[in-house]
């Protein structure tokens, strides 16, 4: 009964001429080949594909090919109003101790002690001291011996020249001079001359000057010249906000008056160029669709993203088919008390509230600090340990029906050990609802973990993932002004879950023997 | 499992086997019924010949090819083959014998798995039990598939590219491969088309007489079965009614019920008048069958005692049983007639 | 599992020329039948014998698959006599049931398509071509004129309607008259007794799953009954029922014929049953019509090598033959058949002709046609055997 009666070999056919019954000469598909060609017919599920092949090559090719680091921040000069110095107006009186002389803060006390009761003289502790008023608001303290050890004021003096400290007999004959409506003095042999405006200057050298008011620059390192400050002076008395003010070089520049009330000074700002994080860029060449609320480039950080992203599902999507195949399959295959303990197994983690489980989780993390690197791989053991339930259910269900097939009670039959009859017969029959339900499981799985990330118990900054991009977007100002934060990043987990799904339904149609086409 | 190695005239030997499958119902799961597929059935093969089992669907031929296999436990009753009590043995030295007992399904289409090749479905008993030395392997390997009529390079194609009839070639490829002394045919050309038919009947016989097999036949296709059959048994419900060498069970049917069968068939011969026995109804439900005689609701022949006594397996003629009051001795129909009476007396107004 | 070998398999651009070639085939033949509101002119016909209930002509049914081209129905010619049983033997792959669906449209579409041919039907007054009706005129024919019954019983019937609601569904659908619900129920009680069901009133009420393999049948049966149809098509009824419940239907089927005087073509593989059944028997094989005639020439004629073959393989009881003769080979796979005869590769009493072209079709008696060279001369005189 051989079939290949009438094979003749024709010369210089390409095909042998075979009879009619032999079944080598109709070709077919290979098993593969018909899966594949039932897929691609499929316009969906390709198109499904091409989407998920743009998404991969997008995070994992793009992250290499991008100029950009995933945290590499981005700095602008804006220009910003930067507080560059503050005044006040001085009301109370100020002490200058002579050099050598103990003129502590009790002693000072004491003055102003004298001044307001109008005394001369005060006694503390034994030492008398003598409080002579040299002009308007200005007082000097001398002891019994008719030592100066110090004087209060109002009026203060400030040098003109940086870097040069004024001494105290310097200060004591200008004040003196000041306070008396004098225009000049000598000291130690040197000949001043004061300005009604309070400018001392000594052989048209300018020294000092005398305000009442006392302004400093916000930064220890800036020295304010007399110029500006006589300005500022002006100002505060007129009451302005704003004063413009040119320097040595000749630099313009504008300044604003902050006065506040409660703490009596001014605040003066200069609006100058100053270096900041490049926060909320629009798109532009460099930053195609600009940058976030740290600084940093939009588009790297969405591929770095996606890349997280799509790892944490597959990751998730295999630690569930590992644990939901074994334990699906024992259940399955051994039934009775093996299959019941398994399935309440099953049950109770679907009592699990699995979100406030998550929370806690997140929430626990944070306290302890845990280093972003390691809650990632948390929070992928535990997805993927709250997700096996479904597969063993799904692969127990097909192995129960598998189970009783002919061929196995066949393979049984040939006396085929236990696990030959699991791995070589059943198990790969369970193979094609495996990756349908994997596909689909994996976006799933992305959208958990974006959801997780944007509620920020999933992946941690500095790290991106597309959800925890979203994160940014809490307030509608952000959501109104800065679409190009969240419209990407939502628009690619859109599009790979839906790639994800289209994708499954295309392999479950392919795969399925009683499809008509 | 001492006498693993006797060689006698009977290969095997099945004495009054039971198998009932539990119905359960109720809240929690208890058995309220018995559903009872085997009922008491008898019946040895010697070595070297065929019989053939025949009956109609849910009568329990199949059950019966199973549990001899132990393929299901059974409920009660004795299986030997070549003296060795199968339901004795643990579960690896079942294993062990398994080559030896082999079965060939109905269905060709679900008895081979879809994702292996044939090569490997063919060979992988092969080698669990290492029946054959690592390099005599491939060739042992196409020689079976030459002997069942496959061509060498069918062993790397998989099973959905081969029509019914070759599929079923290569279930028989897979237990011959074993070297088996028993095979259990279990409707093996009902799905296959006429010509296939007689192709797989005559290899089947071909390496009957080759290979020294012994052959259960199961089916329910009478010609099949009288062509290839040396003894027929015939089943209804769970029970053998008839029991006989082939020629004599077709030439003179005792059993009412072998009668009807018999003259079901269709004869290709559109000028041959039928005297065809119709039954009337249908097959009664096996988890709730008749009193009595179990065939007595549809049998033109009833007698009262039908409906109460269970008729006893009597060899009536040499070599042929039936279980049938027709042929009582008096002795039988005594014990039959008490039981009747019994029967009444505990429930009175039989029904059918 | 083992590395696939890639001879003897498609490559990837034959199939995708075959997809293309596909594609271009059926979308034309769709577009066709896609078309509304045809006028009735196009599938008005006449039958050439009024006497005729069926008449196929020339029928070419194809189904574009992935590997190719399977010609299904390669050119089918045999009529339906009205009140007659014909039975249509073959084995698997020869194309009988896409007959029966080609007469029902109810072929897979797109790939199977009625390529040439004719199927005319007698609806009594006027005559429909069955391949051009469009679907909906077609869903008026169905269950009226033209019935089916299938092969499985178990799952022939809706599992979630009661049997008296499945029956009526085919009565209300075609119902012309307005007849009441009471008429309707009247009537499918009737039905179901005249199909041999004793408990009619109970069977009414109850749900398929409740009845047996026989008894399903005999619903499907009355299913088929209800609207009087002209022609019913059984497509193997009784190949999944046992030996005594196929007696109890067969005869409940010859009874009813000689009751309605509807036709029956009855579709099996059974030699036994077509020779209870059928009046007249026409034999396929791989598409094609090798043998056509009444019972008496087919069961003591047979001219064709197949039907020979056919009738020798079947054991019957009480002929006792050392080794049942058997067909070698196996039925071809319809895709891209050659140009000679099928049967040559597998025929045992091939003559010098058979390597020519197929042979067309001779007369041995004016019932009796047969396609075979060996029956060439048969007029003439010297011929091999008859």
């Amino acid at each position: 009964m051989s079939e290949d009666k009438n094979e003749n070999m024709v010369p210089g056919q390409e095909q042998p001429e075979y009879a009619l019954d032999d079944e080598r000469r109709v070709k077919v598909l290979s098993p593969g080949a018909m899966v594949a060609k039932r897929f691609f017919r499929n316009r969906v599920a390709v198109l499904g594909l091409v989407i998920l092949t743009i998404m991969f090559l997008f995070s994992f090719v793009g992250g290499l090919v991008s100029p950009y680091k995933e945290d590499q921040l981005f700095y602008t000069e804006t220009l910003q109003k930067k507080e560059y110095a503050g005044a006040v107006k001085n009301e109370d009186m100020r002490f200058m101790g002579a050099e050598g002389q103990d003129f502590s803060s009790i002693i000072q006390a004491q003055v102003v002690l004298a001044v307001t009761t109008r005394k001369d003289v005060v006694t503390y502790r034994d030492v008398n001291y003598h409080v002579t008023q040299e002009g308007q608001d200005f007082y000097s303290v001398a002891l019994d011996d008719g030592t100066t050890i110090g004087i209060a004021y109002t009026d203060v003096v400030s040098s003109s020249i940086e870097g040069r400290k004024l001494d105290f007999d310097f200060v004591f004959a200008t004040l003196k001079a000041y306070t008396n409506g004098q225009d000049a003095f000598t000291l130690d042999g040197d000949s001043y001359t004061i300005s009604e405006g309070g400018l001392v200057e000594k052989d048209g050298e300018e020294l000092a000057f005398v305000s009442r008011y006392v302004i400093n620059a916000i930064s220890p390192d800036i020295f304010l010249p007399r110029e500006f400050q006589e300005e500022l002076a002006t100002s505060l008395e007129a009451g302005d906000d704003m004063f413009t003010f040119t320097d040595a070089e000749g630099v313009e520049s504008e300044y604003y008056i902050d006065y506040k009330p409660d703490v009596k000074n001014w605040i003066v700002r200069q609006e100058t160029y100053t270096r900041t994080y490049d926060r909320y860029a629009a798109p532009s060449r460099e930053h195609p669709l600009g940058t976030d609320r740290n600084g940093m480039d939009m588009l790297t950080r969405l591929m770095y993203g996606g890349r997280v992203s799509l790892v944490i599902g597959f990751i998730v999507e295999i630690i569930s088919l590992i644990i939901g195949v074994i334990l699906g399959g024992l259940a399955g295959y051994f039934g009775k008390g093996v299959d019941f303990l398994i399935m309440r197994i099953v049950d109770i983690f679907y009592c699990i509230p699995s979100t406030p489980i998550i929370i806690i989780l997140g929430a626990a993390m944070d306290t302890m600090g845990v280093d972003p690197q390691i809650r990632m791989l948390y929070l992928m053991l535990i997805l993927g340990f709250l997700g096996w339930p479904s597969m063993a259910r799904l692969v127990r269900g097909q192995i129960l029906g598998l189970r009783e097939q002919e061929f196995m009670v066949a393979a049984e039959a040939s006396g085929l050990r236990v696990s030959r009859r699991i791995f070589r017969h059943l198990v790969p029959n369970v193979i094609p609802q495996l990756i349908v339900s994997c596909t689909m499981g994996i976006g799933g799985t992305i959208l958990t973990e974006a959801t997780l990330s944007f509620l920020g118990l999933g992946v941690k900054f500095p790290f991106a993932s597309w959800g925890n991009i979203i994160n940014d977007v809490n307030n509608t100002f952000v959501l109104q002004n800065y679409w190009f934060i969240w419209i990407p990043a939502g628009i690619c987990i859109l599009l790979t879950v839906l790639a994800f799904n289209l994708v499954g339904d295309g392999l479950r149609d392919a795969f399925d023997p009683k499809m008509k086409r | 499992m001492a006498n693993e190695n006797v060689r006698s005239d009977t290969l095997l030997e099945v004495k009054d086997l039971v198998k009932y499958f539990p119905i359960k119902g109720g809240f929690f799961g208890r058995t309220v019924g018995q559903v009872k597929a085997v009922d008491g059935v008898s019946f040895t093969i010697k070595r070297g010949t065929t019989m053939g089992l025949v009956g109609e669907s849910g009568c329990g031929k199949s059950t019966v090819g199973r549990t001899i296999l132990r393929l299901q436990e059974k409920t009660a009753g004795e299986v030997r083959l070549n003296g060795v009590d199968i339901f004795a043995l643990s579960r690896e030295e079942l294993r062990r014998v398994r080559p030896k007992i082999q079965i060939i399904f109905q269905d060709p289409y679900s008895s081979l798995s879809p994702r292996l090749p044939i090569g490997e479905i063919i060979g992988e008993g092969v080698r669990e039990h290492k029946l054959v030395p690592g390099n005599e392997f491939d060739d042992y390997i196409t020689d079976i598939m030459h002997k069942c009529g496959l061509q060498e390079y069918h062993k790397d194609r998989y099973p959905h590219e081969f029509s019914g009839g070759q599929r079923q070639r290569i279930c028989i490829a897979r237990a011959l491969a074993l070297k088996p002394d028993f095979i259990i045919c279990d409707e093996p050309v009902s799905a296959l088309d006429v010509s296939i038919q007689a192709q797989i009947i005559n290899l089947l016989r071909e390496l009957q007489k080759d290979m020294g097999l012994t052959y259960l036949f199961i089916s329910h296709d009478l010609s099949v079965v009288e062509h290839i059959s040396d003894t027929v048994g015939v089943m209804y419900l769970g029970n053998m009614v008839e029991f006989a060498e082939t020629e004599k069970i077709f030439d003179h049917p005792l059993h009412p019920y072998t009668e009807a069968l018999f003259s079901a068939i269709p004869v290709p011969d559109p000028n041959y008048k039928m005297k065809r026995i119709v039954l009337e109804g249908s097959i009664p439900s096996p988890a709730n069958p008749p009193a009595g005689c179990k065939f007595h609701t549809r049998c033109s022949k009833c007698m009262e005692k039908c409906k109460y006594a269970v008729p006893e397996w009597t060899e009536v003629e040499e070599g042929h049983f039936c279980a049938c009051h027709l042929f009582n001795n008096a002795e039988q129909n005594a014990r039959a007639e008490q039981a009747m009476k019994e029967a009444r007396t505990a429930r009175p107004a039989a029904g059918a | 599992m083992a590395k696939k070998q890639n001879d003897g398999y498609l490559s990837a651009k034959e199939s995708r020329r075959i997809s293309r070639e596909n594609r271009r085939i059926t979308d034309e033949y769709e577009k066709k039948r896609k078309r509304k509101n045809v006028p009735e002119e196009e599938y008005l016909t006449t039958m050439h014998n009024p006497g005729n209930a069926v008449e196929f002509d020339n029928l070419h049914t194809y189904f574009f698959t992935d590997t190719g081209t399977v010609r299904s129905v390669d050119g089918v010619t045999f009529d339906v006599p009205i009140g007659k049983t014909v039975g249509i033997v073959g084995e698997s792959g020869c194309g009988k049931s896409v007959t029966s669906l080609s007469l029902m449209q109810l072929l897979q579409r797109p790939q199977g398509q009625v390529v040439e041919g004719e199927i005319r039907l007698n609806l009594g007054n006027k005559a429909y071509d069955v391949t051009k009706t469009p679907n909906d005129v077609m869903q008026k024919l169905r269950g009226n004129y033209v019935s089916m019954i299938f092969q499985e019983p178990m799952t022939a019937l809706n599992p979630v309607f009661r049997i008296g609601d499945q029956i009526e569904e085919v009565l209300k659908l075609h119902d012309t008259g307005d007849h009441t619900e009471e008429q309707i129920k009247q009537r499918t009680i009737e039905l179901l007794q005249l199909v041999g069901i004793a408990n009619s009133e109970g069977v009414y009420k109850m749900y398929p799953h409740e009845l047996s393999g026989g008894m399903r049948q005999r619903v499907v049966i009355a299913m088929a009954l209800a609207c009087n149809p002209r022609i019913i098509i059984a497509d193997e009824p009784t190949t999944a029922l046992d030996v005594t419940i196929q007696a109890q239907i067969l005869d409940l089927l010859r009874q009813l014929k000689d009751k309605t005087n509807s036709s029956i073509m009855f579709i099996t593989h059974d030699l036994g049953v077509i020779a209870e059944m059928a009046d007249y028997v026409v034999v396929m094989y791989a598409g094609r019509i090798v043998e056509k005639g009444t019972a008496e020439d087919i069961f003591y004629h047979p001219a064709h090598p197949y039907t020979i073959g056919l009738m020798n393989s079947k054991p019957v009881v009480g002929k006792k033959v050392e080794e049942l003769y058997s067909i070698p080979g196996k039925v071809p796979n319809p895709i891209n058949m050659p140009d000679y005869c099928y049967f040559r590769d597998r025929c045992e009493m091939c003559v010098g002709q058979c390597r020519g072209e197929y042979p067309n079709e001779v007369s041995i008696s004016p019932t009796h046609k047969v396609s075979c060279y060996r029956y060439y001369d048969a007029k003439g005189g010297d011929t091999d055997g008859e």
